[in-house]
């Protein structure tokens, strides 16, 4: 008798206890990205401030750097301790929404009152899209152009940007001093993506892609870019530099010209202690197509997650706030409709004038699942070619023949 | 029962005990995940099976097709050269210091001691110095060849195919540099000295002290440090990331480092385990000739 007491007494205590806390259970999201390794990013500071504001649900975030997300995604997947949320670099995302790995999200964007599928710029919205569903939403966006030193072009008689790569060659040339270590350019050729990305717009302005990559316009403009090494007017080391440590060089004065993208604008600005400009990549002939490569992040959401409308919901909130991922974090968006506000450094906002015009003419890298092998292809063809091993048009059918097998031609 | 207990605590018992706990062990940590690697290597394999066990079994397909890829001789090649160099570099300068330090002068062993400090370094981190190091344009070590008169031109040591390889070899040699000393020391140290002063009042020089006392003697220690050395370099990675990521052209990649890129980077599981197990075959032919080369070795 007393037992029975003691226990309803304890169950009493127990109801009070749990009707205290507030009735609405409380949702854990996870969300995975490279934003907050080295400094605050959009991931991070989004995920922060919608924990704060949202009562019933807990963000817990976690940062990982770029080379690991893939890897870590993947075993995580494989054993059934996803994260909600995560994003990929845009080639890698169709290895996960071609397999299933990301929820189809179409129906839901459709009904969404924030967001709106018709604002995106098609390359971004294509790495996305797999089967014509859409699997995840673009963060946001860049691209390469090529950055030229106006003091040294005036030094060298120059006025204008090199339109073709011809006259890139002739006025790296013109610009090169070994005396005061100046290299005419600067670029990645690096063995890894970098490589591949700041290559695979010239196959793609040639009249190729990433299925077709042995064109005869690639091989000419390998030819050049092995020129320009062979001749001194690029460093050899441009074959194991990356882009952010390429350009680098250039903000030092110690080379004329650079291919790079807008993630350098910030740092040129603090950097240069010269007059610059950036304009459009260079085309073949002046009659060819211009292209571009397509670089930036997606969103997605996994899908074995336990709360695809939470999750969906801080997605929302992500795209909600884009218009603040320019004038905070230096990113471009991968939206039409967003106007970038002017910054009043001037150098800054003529850049971005140019690289919103090139990113008319980006053009993604795939979508493709086994796209790592296919870049992997990609870029041993542009160093065999660059290093002299094996002519250009040898090492690209070369590499024709390893995409070949990967397309099932 | 205080039978059983006996023979657990003094007899036989107590002995399988003790080898069990450490069997169990080898098998649960190095046995599984080598049988499942060598199974994952007959398998077809994508990232969305890598947790399960039963996949479908293709016979030697990811062998034939490893062999068939483009740069399958020159990673075979880069890997030899990679190993030779390495460990003949290591050993050589590892038994020259060794050597040098067992004089007796003043301060030999706080010096010798100094050295480990690069032993104790992360390859990452010695990848990333070497990296600035080897640099072309602005590297050390270019500026003083340059200034020595050894080379007119600066040497792009990570971006040339014919040196990228040498590259990783000299951070390698660096690297491992301290571990071989270290074991070499210890085994000099083991040799008694009064076979020298006995040597020497049989009227021996230097060099044949060198060729019939040390060399002999240390034997064992040799194979040892050559052994290790070789299994230390085919798994040395952190490197490759730092310095030259197996480029250009595949002109620096190793077996290791294309085993892991084929796996981590191309996600083609199966292809990198199919590398692994090919280099394991290679660790194990080593193995068996220093497990023969000692077999008959009088132990005192």
């Amino acid at each position: 008798m007393q037992f029975t007491k003691l226990g309803l007494l304890a169950g009493l205590a127990f109801g009070a206890l749990v009707a205290a806390t507030p009735a609405q259970a409380q949702v854990t999201l996870k969300v995975w990205s490279i934003d907050g390794v080295d400094r605050p990013g959009i991931a991070d500071t989004y995920s922060k401030e919608f924990d704060d504001a949202n009562e019933d649900i807990v963000v817990e975030y976690r940062a990982i750097p770029f080379d690991e997300i893939v890897n870590e995604t993947l075993r995580a997947f494989a054993t059934g301790n996803a994260p909600d949320i995560v994003s990929f670099d845009n080639p890698d995302f169709a290895l996960f929404s071609s397999r299933g790995a990301m929820l189809d999200i179409t129906d839901r964007v459709a009904n969404s009152e924030i967001i709106s599928q018709a604002d995106y710029f098609e390359g971004p919205l294509n790495s996305v899209t797999w089967d014509g569903k859409l699997y995840g939403l673009p963060k946001y966006t860049d691209t390469i152009g090529i950055f030229y030193n106006k003091d040294l072009f005036a030094k060298a008689g120059l006025s204008e940007p090199p339109k073709t790569w011809t006259e890139v060659a002739d006025y790296a040339e013109k610009l090169t001093d070994p005396a005061s270590n100046v290299y005419g350019i600067t670029f990645s050729a690096r063995a890894g993506e970098e490589g591949t990305f700041q290559f695979l717009p010239i196959i793609q302005m040639s009249g190729g892609g990433a299925d077709k990559v042995n064109t005869e316009g690639a091989a000419q403009v390998l030819d050049i870019w092995k020129s320009l090494i062979d001749n001194g007017y690029a460093s050899r080391d441009v074959l194991s530099l990356g882009q952010w440590d390429s350009t680098g060089v250039f903000n030092s004065g110690n080379a004329a010209m650079a291919i790079s993208g807008p993630w350098e604008i910030d740092r040129m600005v603090e950097d240069a202690q010269f007059d610059w400009g950036v304009a459009l990549l260079p085309t073949i002939t002046e009659a060819d197509q211009k292209s571009s490569a397509l670089g930036g992040f997606n969103w997605g959401i996994m899908a074995n997650t336990q709360h695809p409308d939470e999750a969906f919901r801080l997605l929302e909130y992500f795209v909600d706030q884009e218009d603040r991922i320019f004038p905070e974090f230096g990113n471009l968006p991968a939206r039409g409709d967003i106007e970038l506000p002017v910054t009043g450094e001037a150098k800054k906002d003529a850049a971005l004038v140019v690289f919103q015009e090139q990113l008319q003419y980006a053009q993604p890298r795939g979508p493709h699942p086994e796209w790592q092998k296919i870049s992997k292809a990609i870029y041993d063809a542009e160093q065999q070619a660059l290093t002299g091993q094996m002519s250009s048009m040898d090492a690209l059918n070369q590499a024709q023949a390893t995409i070949d097998t990967i397309f099932g031609n | 029962m205080p039978r059983f207990s006996a023979w657990l605590r003094d007899g036989v018992g107590f002995d399988i005990l003790l080898v069990g706990a450490a069997l169990l062990f080898l098998v649960a940590l190095a046995g599984a995940p080598l049988v499942y690697n060598v199974l994952m290597s007959f398998q077809q394999v994508d990232m969305f099976t890598l947790g399960s066990l039963i996949r479908p079994f293709v016979g030697f397909d990811n062998y034939v097709a490893v062999v068939r890829q483009p740069e399958f001789w020159l990673v075979t090649r880069n890997t030899l050269i990679f190993v030779f160099g390495s460990m003949s570099g290591q050993f050589v300068l590892g038994f020259a210091l060794a050597l040098f330090f067992a004089q007796n002068f003043p301060g030999a062993s706080t010096i010798r001691g100094l050295f480990l400090v690069s032993w104790v370094m992360p390859g990452l981190v010695v990848g990333g110095i070497w990296s600035l190091i080897l640099a072309g344009d602005y590297g050390v070590l270019n500026v003083i060849l340059r200034s020595l008169g050894i080379i007119q031109s600066n040497i792009f040591w990570k971006s040339d195919p014919s040196f990228s390889i040498w590259a990783v070899i000299i951070a390698n040699i660096w690297l491992g540099l301290a571990f071989n000393m270290l074991l070499l020391s210890v085994g000099l140290a083991a040799i008694p000295k009064d076979l020298y002063e006995a040597a020497e009042l049989d009227g021996a020089n230097a060099f044949q002290r060198f060729w019939t006392i040390t060399l002999p003697m240390m034997r064992p220690t040799i194979g040892a440090v050559l052994s290790l050395g070789l299994i230390g370099t085919l798994q040395q990675f952190d490197l490759f990331p730092a310095l030259t990521e197996g480029g250009p052209a595949n002109t620096s990649n190793v077996a290791g480092f294309w085993s892991w890129q084929l796996s981590f980077q191309l996600y083609d599981f199966a292809k990198g385990a199919t590398v692994s197990v090919m280099m394991f075959l290679l660790v194990l032919f080593a193995s068996v000739i220093y497990v023969r080369s000692t077999r008959h070795e009088v132990r005192g």
